[in-house]
Parts: C-alpha cells; structure tokens; sequence
C-alpha cells in the first residue's frame, strides 16, 4: 500500500508555549485507510490536523503528501488533494448551498474564470452522494446543523480530494444526522477516499475507522485497529475513568459504556 | 424574479444612464433645457468625478465587507480618510490657492495613513481582520484632532474646509489639475478591475479562515493585498472629492438585498448603483437650496434612515 499522508520525526511547539507538544513524532497513513484520531481535549488532535494541512509548520521533521514534501504545494495545489470538513461552519453572508459547494471548485478555476459544465457536473454529484440537493437553492445558515454539515461535507468532495480530512465534523449532529453522516464516510471510504476522521467520540470511530490512533498530550499512546485500542485498560491510562465495555451487537466491535 | 435578477446590470445602468441626463438638465435654477449648454465645461467633469467617486466607494465598499465579514464596515473604516482630510486642511492652512497642491497633500497624507495603518495593525509579523479595524479606527481619531487643531490656527473661513472635507464634486478643472484627473481615472479603474478579480475569494473568505484556505484561499495574502489596494482607491476620491458618508455603507447593502451576496454580481453592481445614487444625491445638493450644501449632507439623510431599516429588519 503507499503511503498518502506520512509525518516523519516531527516535532512542534506552539510560539506562545514553553512545553513541547509532539517530539520526534512519526506517523503514516495509507492510501484508502479510514484512520481514527482519538485523544482527550489538548492531547494535539486539532493541532496535528493542522500540521498535516500545512496551516502550522513543524520546528524539525517533515510532512510528506503522497510521498512529496508538503512545502512544495501551494495552497491551490493541497486544496486538489486535501479535502477539510470542520467542526464548526460560519457563514457571514446569505449564500445558497449551490454557492457554498461550488467554492470546492475554486482550486480548479482561474481568477476571472467562470466555472465550467464539468465544475457544475462536480457540484452536483457532491451534492447527490451526500444527499443535500434538495437543499441546493436554500441560503446555507437557514438550514439544519446537520444538513449543513452534510453540504460542507459537499463542498470538500467538490475538490476531488485525495484525502478527506474531519476535525470532529459529526460532535454537533443529532444521531440521526450521525448516523447518515457517518453512512456517508463509509461509502466514500469504500469508493477509495482516504480518510482521516479526528473525534471525541470513541463508539462512533471505533465503528466506522479501520485503524486508530490514541493521542496523549502529544504522544502516540497506541495506534493500532479500534478492537486493540478500545481496551479498558487504555482508556484508562490515558482518559483517567475506567470505562464499561460490551460488544456491539451487529458488528462485534468494542463499544464504550460510561461508568457512572 | 429570476429574469429580473439576471438583467440587474441592465436596470442599473438605465439608472446611471437617467441620472447623467438629469446632472446635466437640472441646475440651480431648475430645469432648463437651455441649461444644456454649459455642460460641457462645467457639468461634464462634476459628471464623470460624480460617477469616479460613487462607483469606487461603493465598489470598496462591498469589497471591504466581503474581506472584513462585517456589514458595517464602510470605506473608511480603515482610516485613509481622515489623513485625506488632515493632508486637505493642512494644504489649506498654507494658504495656497490652487487646488492642484491641496489634491497632493491630500493623496499624501492619505498614502502615509495607509503606512502607518498597516505599520500599526502587523503584530507579530502578520496582518489580522481586528488589527486592520482597530489600527484604523485609532488612526482616524488621530487624524480627526490634527484635522481640528489645524482648522483652529487657519485664517480661512471654516465653511470652505467644511466643504472640502464633507464631500463635493465642484471641483473646476484648471490645464494644471487636469492631468491629474486623467491620472486619477486611469488608476482608479484598473485598480477597481484588481479588485474585482477578487471576487471568488472574497465569496469564500465569509466562511472560517482555515476552511478558506483548505479551499485554496490565502486570507492572509489576500488582505494585505486588497487592505492596500482599497486603501489607494479611496485616497484618490477623498483626495479629490472630500469624504463623502453613507455612499460605500448603504450601496453594498441593497445590492446583497436585490442581488444576493455574491461578488461577482456584487461587485459590478455597486459601482453601477453608487454611481447613480451619488448623482442623484448631487442634483439634490446644488438644487434644494439657495447654496449649493455639502454632499455628505445629503447622503446623510437619506442614509441614516435607510441603515435603520437595515439594522431593525436585516441584521
């Protein structure tokens, strides 16, 4: 398998910070994985995500895109292969999804040029794999969380990425919109995305990431399939509660249980 | 509705098209059609300033709160205004009698705010949205008590001050300022069309700034770039034409209102209406009364009411 996304030796402190988040950090991720972040709050997960996509820049290490050094794409140039779904979306205008999912072109468009029938082609099979084109013409902030977050969802795979990056993009959404949301992922997972799916909730990615990694305070504590890293004694270790854990009943795959 | 949306440019241009005729058949004395003979010479630069002025405020406008995010952001809210103003009294206070070296120490004073807005707003080497806002609102408190303190020790009668800074286009063309009008045009349109070529970006950069850049768009480069760009263009009308208000505040708006909020209508757009709007608001300034009134006057009252219906329903 190669390797689509690989952060070799890194190491990386923030300029307002005396302490070292990630030392000698190394990690890979293969083409056509749904890889797993998981951690407590301020263990790096947001911060590694911002490193992969070049937003921060380790102080030593590399970062390599499909076995290319990040610092030899420019910012039009990671946005064909980056796709970036955030948890929370602000929109300080009225545009109508139709508007918000055609930016996703923008990597492809020159500066005066108007999109093309082929970029519109793009709009609207994003918009039909993540079930959002009924929602076309409707202003982007009249419209649910979930749905909205469905319609960025949209716009990521307008840019016909290679890796689909989420930073905890389903925290906010109702199970209902979880569970489509998350149903999404899989089927784009299948059709060969790579993904990288950051979150805070542990049942969710160990049942839809193929490989996890836990995170704490900038250390990789374990990084292995979600039945090695859904384990009460690691939970443990690194959330400090000891959790309940049951096998879920269709799948098999460990499920966490909170101990109150 | 969509039809009607669509031809939007087409509405807008009659407007700008009907407000020329109408600069150049109403005058002081009402119409005339025999009016149509001094035009020429007289109404034909108040014209063409009268479109410079509000086409490019307006055009800032929108742009500014495209990049800023924030609706009530106005052409000067980056502060080249006030420096216009200071550079206007401060010519003014010399006592010299062309307007050419007044237009000059206007646009320089304008080009040193934009210096010391940007010099003031860089915090740890990089240019933020609230830098810029806050580097300008101080900027023009500055600017606003030197403009004071040299209006107190001129000799002038303050109503010729007042009408340079509040907003004019009575601005006689000499053989020497000319020149400096055609220079004038001529930069402010191809910066305007600069702008313009913006227009994608600024629609992406209403969203988070790491979500824009995950998109391809810089917002860091892109605001220095058109924090300076603006800046340059509102220099040259407030150089020329005083500080007109309301214009690049309201314009953007109804446009985002009839057109929605997408740049590339946005854009084009408000230069047309804002052209219009301020020639309308011209002919109302040099008709209503006995003496022709500053045009910030004007766009005042009509304005203020207008952005209290924007702020009570739309905001």
């Amino acid at each position: 398998m190669n390797s689509a996304l690989e952060l070799k030796d890194i190491s990386f402190t923030y300029a307002s910070s005396e302490t070292m988040l990630f030392k000698e950090f190394s990690l890979e991720v293969k083409v056509g994985e749904f890889f797993g972040i998981i951690g407590p709050n301020g263990s790096g997960k947001t911060t590694l995500l911002k490193l992969m996509q070049g937003f921060l820049k380790p102080q030593k290490g590399s970062i390599f895109i499909f076995s290319q050094a990040i610092d030899k794409f420019n910012r039009r140039e990671l946005a064909k292969i980056i796709g970036y779904v955030p948890q929370e979306n602000f929109f300080a205008f009225e545009y109508t999804v139709f508007d918000v999912v055609l930016w996703g072109r923008n990597p492809y468009l020159g500066r005066l040029e108007n999109p093309k029938k082929d970029d519109l082609t793009k709009v609207m099979e994003a918009l039909t794999i993540t079930d959002t084109i009924a929602l076309k013409d409707k202003s982007i902030n009249q419209i649910s969380a979930g749905e909205r977050q469905r319609v960025v969802l949209a716009r990521a795979l307008a840019q016909q990425p290679k890796i689909l990056l989420l930073d905890e993009a389903t925290t906010h959404l109702d199970i209902t919109h979880q569970v489509e949301f998350a149903r999404i992922l899989k089927k784009l997972n299948n059709l060969g995305l790579t993904i990288i799916f950051l979150s805070h909730d542990l049942n969710l990615a160990g049942l839809i990431c193929s490989r996890m990694l836990l995170l704490d305070n900038g250390k990789p504590v374990a990084c292995d399939r979600p039945e090695i890293i859904l384990r009460s004694e690691l939970i443990e270790k690194v959330y400090r509660v000891k959790p309940y854990l049951q096998n879920h009943p269709a799948s098999g795959l460990p499920q966490i249980i909170l101990p109150l | 509705m969509q039809k009607t949306l669509r031809l939007g440019w087409l509405w807008l241009t009659l407007l700008l098209i009907i407000a020329i005729v109408s600069s150049f058949v109403f005058g002081p004395t009402g119409f005339k059609i025999t009016a149509l003979a001094i035009p020429l010479t007289i109404r034909l630069p108040r014209v063409l300033l009268g479109i410079f002025a509000g086409g490019v405020l307006s055009l800032v406008g929108a742009v500014l709160q495209g990049l800023l995010q924030n609706p009530l952001v106005d052409p000067y809210t980056l502060g080249v205004a006030s420096g216009a103003a200071f550079g206007t009294s401060i010519g003014l206070l010399f006592g010299t009698k062309t307007t050419s070296l007044v237009l000059i120490f206007s646009f320089l004073f304008a080009l040193l705010t934009i210096i010391l807005v940007y010099s003031v707003s860089r915090i740890k080497g990089r240019i933020t949205k609230t830098g810029l806002v806050l580097a300008g609102v101080i900027t023009s408190f500055l600017f606003s008590s030197l403009t004071m303190l040299a209006m107190v020790f001129s000799r002038k009668p303050l109503t010729q001050t007042i009408y340079l800074l509040m907003g004019h286009l009575g601005i006689i063309f000499t053989p020497a300022n000319l020149i400096l009008f055609i220079i004038a045009g001529i930069l402010a349109c191809a910066l305007s069309i600069y702008l313009f070529s913006y227009w994608r970006s600024l629609d992406i950069l209403a969203t988070n700034e790491e979500a824009a850049a995950s998109l391809g768009v810089d917002a860091r480069k892109i605001t220095q770039e058109i924090f300076i760009i603006s800046s340059l263009l509102v220099a040259l009308v407030v150089s020329l034409c005083g500080s007109i208000s309301f214009v690049g505040l309201i314009v953007p708006h109804i446009i985002r209102l009839v057109f929605g909020p997408n740049h590339r209508r946005l854009i084009p757009y408000s230069f047309l209406l804002g052209a219009g709007l301020l020639l309308l608001a011209d002919i109302i300034a040099r008709t209503i009364a006995p003496i022709e009134l500053p045009l910030s006057i004007i766009t005042a009252l009509f304005g203020v009411p207008f952005f209290i219906y924007l702020l009570k329903t739309r905001l």
